[in-house]
């Protein structure tokens, strides 16, 4: 039996998968760099939100954009300070992988050294704070706050890269970036700000899920595999891609405990096979799409 | 890493509170690096210093959860050590003798813990053992602690293995070297059984940690059921991973199900996490009750959300029953100490140093068979009350569930009222009826 | 090579050994060291074993890594798979090969036919998982090598025939060997040490005759570049494919070392963390250099060990090792054995020692070319303007 709360949190759970797989994909559409310390980004955007929360300012929404913003310059400064060496190199990407894996343990550590290895949860905004009951099941009301929030950033994203001029140079380059250079495109600063914005998306889901799950520094590490998998399935690089293979994965989490069998929680690791095999770029196609 | 993972094992060893200093530690820690490298570089042996004698402080070993999403039990335990070490030296200690206490974090990973302990027998050269916090960790170390030949006294992780003998059960572990001073699940979910049989309810459900303890909780349960003649039938289960961080759609699965009870093993951060997400998820207005059976010892010392009043919950040490002036004048002086009521894990761990105290004191010194035999059949009375190590060395306490209520006088939960079900040999066995299952004492 | 007899063998080694810091020379100590480790204090011969088992997992993993450039994030699903292997014939065929061979000996046979079936185990999986993954390269080989890793972690711990014991992992009990009234138990830290040690430098020096044979050769030109490689006809995804299946026997082998050691199998072994381990240990030694994964897990280890003794640090290694990770791969792509190898040259000067040794540490450096035989002096490379990685200084 399915019920419609089951429905409300497969599409909650996606929205928070959309929001860091959508960085992790526009980052790799146009850098190529497929970043492991994209799942400490998210952890690290949930701790700055509730560290801001508990110290500074008691109201959800600023902490919210602190923590986002937060972790944009801590990526910025990674792409900056690290990865942008390794751009040259002739197996770079895989330079990068291990580099990127490098801040995993950094960014998980420092969390540790900072807060400790507990695990910490807070409530939901008071306004969105309360259950609704919809045929019979009952789910707190946050969760369709955080579902509407994350069709927002789809439509804004697809909008910005699509429509402003940004949009087109970050297409261009995704496409050559030899050319976009010679058409004097400053490619390295367009790098850093992909990547700020990629880092940005990451720290908004880390914070947006803040109130839905239990924040401990494992939590970038449990994501970022799941990440991967969505990014895999969706393509590279597309916005789109990443924003269904969000809520597929999201309904299977919700929905797998109901039919539970075994082998059920190695699906999405046989898909991600069977996709790589079959249509390496993705079910759906390349930035913008 | 995540939990589990432990490939190499880390050694996050935390020096036992206040007993030697940071400085000397680290000292000794670049002697023995030296070493290391001296080893590996073939220029000779350095053999196995200190320790174990007969003047000096006596040294023991602890390995509890320090980290991640469990790492409250291990702060717990590491209090009632602290309590324990500094009544017992300020008292003329054991035989003249200081304790110091060495405590190691198992990550809650069997392979951690094994080297961790592995460190302390043969790096530090302890004198006893004890602690514990999970039953995956503790099936795991109790082979090891045959071959160590070591006394260990498990204080916490209760699965009733490792306290049957081996060969009684395809899992059994127990063997002469290792103890256990509190509650085994065995006799915890006998209690559970037993209020099971007073509640008004027929269909019941689980949802517990995806490991041995969640599923031996869900197989006990089920045993007494039927072993008692509880009218009940079981139709649903949900088992997520530990540190899974979003219970939801296990909630949900659960509530589809719609159980009248519900029985949970969850604990840890874990547990704190789970009661937040189903009280806004509708819970405990849909389902009549739930029984947390290792509520209590994450209850107390956790600041998220606490169990709701009217639920019932078990504890492996109450602070209040027996009313005797061993366990009040504990609880008092703990609560002056720490601000807290005694959770069990700290009472258990606290209780482990007098056990050695006893037992070194009758052995006269600390080789570790002449600790096992004193161990073997003792009788021994603290806080928790007077019981008797039994023939597969699990200690005949009672079980103890009670409805959970919240105290004004001491700002927290407790059970009231609360029910002591003797948990002997017989009692378990017999209540086990047809299965299989060890009873584990 | 042109002493035959064993007397002229000895006599050269031992004049190699009296020349200088020969290859023999290095031989020789490392040899009397594995020898005198054995009588160390117990818990550092636990932790040199550890070593060596991790050791022989970053060797494995770099046959693909450093010889045909495949990064997997997926080797420790043949880690778990030689693991779970001798566990499971432990738990469910002991008594069976008692009955056959009789009590006294069985523990022995059964560890030794657990071994075996680990090891086929691998291979077995090994084949098909390789050919599929071979068919892609660089981010999507090491993303497909991930999800293979993780989808042997979800069917261990799902448990689907009643094999693994799900999240809790086999046990693994040795057992004692009983011949005409002496008893030895096979887990014992020493004889396990020399059950390890042998077969570690056994398998070492199996992977080493591979890496300096033809076949070695092929895979070093294919790293270089696939391109070329496949313009002079050689067959690139074939190469690989058989590399993979080598490379995944040898991470076997040490999951079956793993089992003994550990006490458990259990299902983190094949989690993407637990292959981390042969990325960091491998990244860290060098893995340009054939030793360079074994000096990697070496400072892997020992540092780690290091750093547990002090309790202000203790907690904290991980961070160690992610900046060491960085500072490797963006400034000194060689890593420690590069490291040594510079320091060497520092302190004798260029030209004479390096041209006398450069195999004896086994190296061959990054910009080998195709031809050039693997004992040859490193710096040969030096002008090949394709080197990819490790010239760079």
């Amino acid at each position: 039996m399915i019920g419609i709360a089951d429905v409300v949190i497969g599409l909650s759970l996606g929205s928070r998968l959309f929001l860091i797989a959508v960085g992790l994909s526009l980052i790799f559409g146009v850098l190529g760099v497929l970043n492991f310390a994209h799942g400490g980004f998210y952890m690290l955007g949930a701790y700055v939100t509730l560290a801001v929360i508990s110290n500074v300012i008691d109201n959800f929404w600023i902490a919210a954009v602190v923590g986002a913003l937060a972790v944009g310059v801590v990526g910025a400064a990674i792409e900056f300070s690290a990865i942008r060496r390794l751009y040259d190199r002739v197996d770079s990407d895989l330079d990068q992988l291990i580099v990127t894996f490098g801040f995993v343990l950094v960014i998980h550590e420092t969390v540790r050294f900072i807060w400790g290895s507990g695990s910490y949860s807070i409530d939901p905004p008071d306004v969105f704070n309360f259950s609704v009951s919809l045929g019979g099941s009952t789910f707190n009301a946050y969760r369709l706050v955080a579902i509407g929030l994350a069709v927002a950033v789809l439509v804004g994203l697809w909008l910005f890269i699509t429509r402003t001029y940004f949009g087109s140079l970050v297409r261009g380059t995704s496409s050559d970036r030899e050319m976009a250079a010679m058409l004097g495109v400053d490619v390295p600063r367009l790098y850093t700000g992909v990547f700020f914005l990629g880092s940005v998306l990451a720290g908004l889901g880390g914070a947006l899920s803040a109130p839905l799950q239990a924040t401990s520094p494992a939590l970038g590490d449990q994501v970022i595999i799941t990440a991967f998998i969505v990014v895999v399935i969706g393509g590279f690089g597309s916005i789109s891609g990443a924003f269904v293979g969000a809520m597929l994965i999201g309904m299977m989490q919700s929905l797998g405990p109901q039919f539970i069998s075994s082998g059920s929680i190695a699906i999405p690791f046989l898909a991600m096979v069977i996709v790589l095999l079959l249509r390496p770029e993705g079910l759906f196609g390349g930035i913008g799409e | 890493m995540e939990t589990g993972d432990g490939d190499t094992g880390n050694k996050h060893n935390r020096n036992g509170d206040i007993e030697r200093s940071s400085v000397i530690q680290s000292s000794v820690g670049r002697r023995r690096f030296l070493q290391a490298v001296g080893a590996s570089t073939a220029v000779g042996v350095a053999g196995c210093s200190g320790g174990g004698g007969d003047s000096g402080p006596i040294t023991l070993g602890a390995a509890y959860i320090l980290s991640g999403f469990a790492s409250l039990y291990g702060e717990e335990a590491e209090r009632g050590i602290e309590f324990a070490k500094s009544r017992i030296n300020e008292n003329g200690g054991i035989d003249g003798r200081d304790v110091e206490v060495l405590v190691r974090d198992t990550e809650a990973s069997g392979d951690t813990a094994i080297q961790q302990i592995r460190s302390l027998v043969q790096e530090d050269n302890v004198d006893g053992l004890f602690g514990l916090d999970s039953s995956g960790v503790a099936q795991a170390v109790a082979p090891q602690i045959s071959q160590l030949q070591m006394p260990f006294m498990i204080t916490h992780a209760a699965t009733p293995f490792v306290t049957s003998p081996q060969g009684e059960h395809e899992d059994s572990v127990g063997n002469e070297y290792v103890f256990r001073d509190s509650n085994s699940l065995a006799q915890d979910i006998y209690g559970a059984a037993r209020v099971a049989e007073e509640l008004d309810a027929t269909e019941w459900a689980t949802i517990g940690p995806d490991y041995a303890f969640g599923y031996e909780t869900w197989d006990y349960f089920q045993a007494y059921c039927d072993g008692l003649g509880v009218e009940a039938e079981f139709t649903a289960e949900q088992f997520p991973a530990l540190a899974t961080g979003d219970y939801t759609p296990y909630i949900s699965s659960i509530l589809d199900a719609d159980p009248d009870a519900v029985l949970t093993p969850l604990w840890g951060a874990d547990l704190t996490t789970f009661i937040g997400q189903a009280e806004s998820a509708g819970w405990f207005d849909q389902i009549d009750h739930t029984l947390f059976s290792v509520g209590m010892g994450t209850d107390l010392p956790s600041d998220g959300s606490p169990i709701p009043e009217g639920e019932y919950a078990s504890t492996r040490y109450d602070p209040f029953v027996p009313d005797t002036e061993t366990n009040n004048s504990f609880r008092e002086a703990y609560y002056e100490e720490y601000g807290t009521l005694p959770t069990y894990n700290a009472e258990g761990a606290y209780r482990a140093l007098y056990l050695y105290k006893e037992a070194i004191e009758s052995a006269g010194g600390t080789d570790p068979s002449a600790l096992v035999d004193e161990f073997t059949g003792m009788e021994h009375s603290g806080p928790v009350g007077d019981y008797q190590f039994s023939e597969t060395n699990q200690a005949t306490v009672a079980s103890i569930w009670g409805t959970v209520t919240y105290d004004d006088e001491w700002e927290s939960n407790v059970l009231d009222p609360v029910n002591r079900y003797e948990a002997g040999p017989d009692v378990l066995s017999e209540a086990l009826g047809d299965s299989d299952l060890p009873a584990g004492i | 090579m042109s002493a035959t007899g064993i007397g002229g063998r000895v006599s050269q080694f031992g004049s190699a050994v009296a020349e200088g810091w020969t290859r023999e020379r290095f031989g020789l100590i490392g040899a009397v060291a594995l020898v005198l480790i054995t009588f160390g204090p117990p818990f550092q011969v636990y932790l040199f074993t550890d070593f060596l088992v991790v050791a022989l997992f970053a060797l494995g993993f770099n046959l693909l890594y450093g010889y045909t450039g495949l990064l997997s994030f997926g080797h420790g699903l043949f880690y778990a798979g030689g693991a779970y292997g001798i566990a499971i014939v432990l738990r469910d065929l002991g008594p069976i090969i008692a009955d056959i061979v009789g009590a006294g000996i069985s523990p022995l046979v059964t560890f030794v036919v657990g071994g075996v079936v680990g090891l086929v185990l691998v291979v077995v999986v090994a084949v098909p998982v390789g050919w599929l993954s071979v068919r892609l390269e660089e981010i999507y080989f090491a993303l497909i090598t991930l999800a293979f890793g993780m989808l042997g972690y979800s069917l261990i711990i799902q448990d689907p025939a009643g094999l693994t014991n799900g999240t809790d992992g086999v046990i693994v009990l040795l057992g004692t060997v009983d011949l005409g009234g002496t008893s030895i138990r096979i887990g014992g830290r020493r004889l396990y040490y020399v059950i390890s040690a042998v077969t570690v430098v056994a398998a070492t020096y199996g992977v080493w005759r591979v890496v300096n044979s033809p076949f070695g050769t092929v895979c070093k030109a294919i790293r270089e570049s696939p391109d070329r490689a496949g313009a002079l006809g050689i067959n690139v995804r074939h190469h690989r494919w058989m590399t993979f299946i080598i490379s995944a026997a040898i991470v076997g082998i040490a999951g079956v070392l793993r089992a003994g050691l550990a006490s458990v199998a259990s299902p983190g072994l094949t989690h993407w963390s637990t292959s981390a381990i042969a990325v960091i240990a491998t990244v860290i030694g060098g893995a340009t250099y054939f030793y360079g994964p074994i000096v990697g897990a070496f400072i892997f280890l020992y540092i780690r060990w290091a750093i547990s003794r002090f309790p202000t640090l203790e907690a904290y290694w991980e961070l160690f090792f992610g900046v060491l990770l960085i500072a490797v791969v963006l400034f000194f792509k060689q890593g420690a054995v590069g490291g040594l190898y510079l320091l060497r040259d520092r302190l004798f000067g260029e030209g004479d020692i390096g041209g006398a040794n450069g195999g004896g540490g086994g190296a061959f450096d990054a910009g080998s070319q195709v031809t050039t035989p693997p004992d040859e002096e490193a710096k040969s490379s030096n002008g090949d303007v394709r080197t990819d990685r490790g010239d760079n200084s």
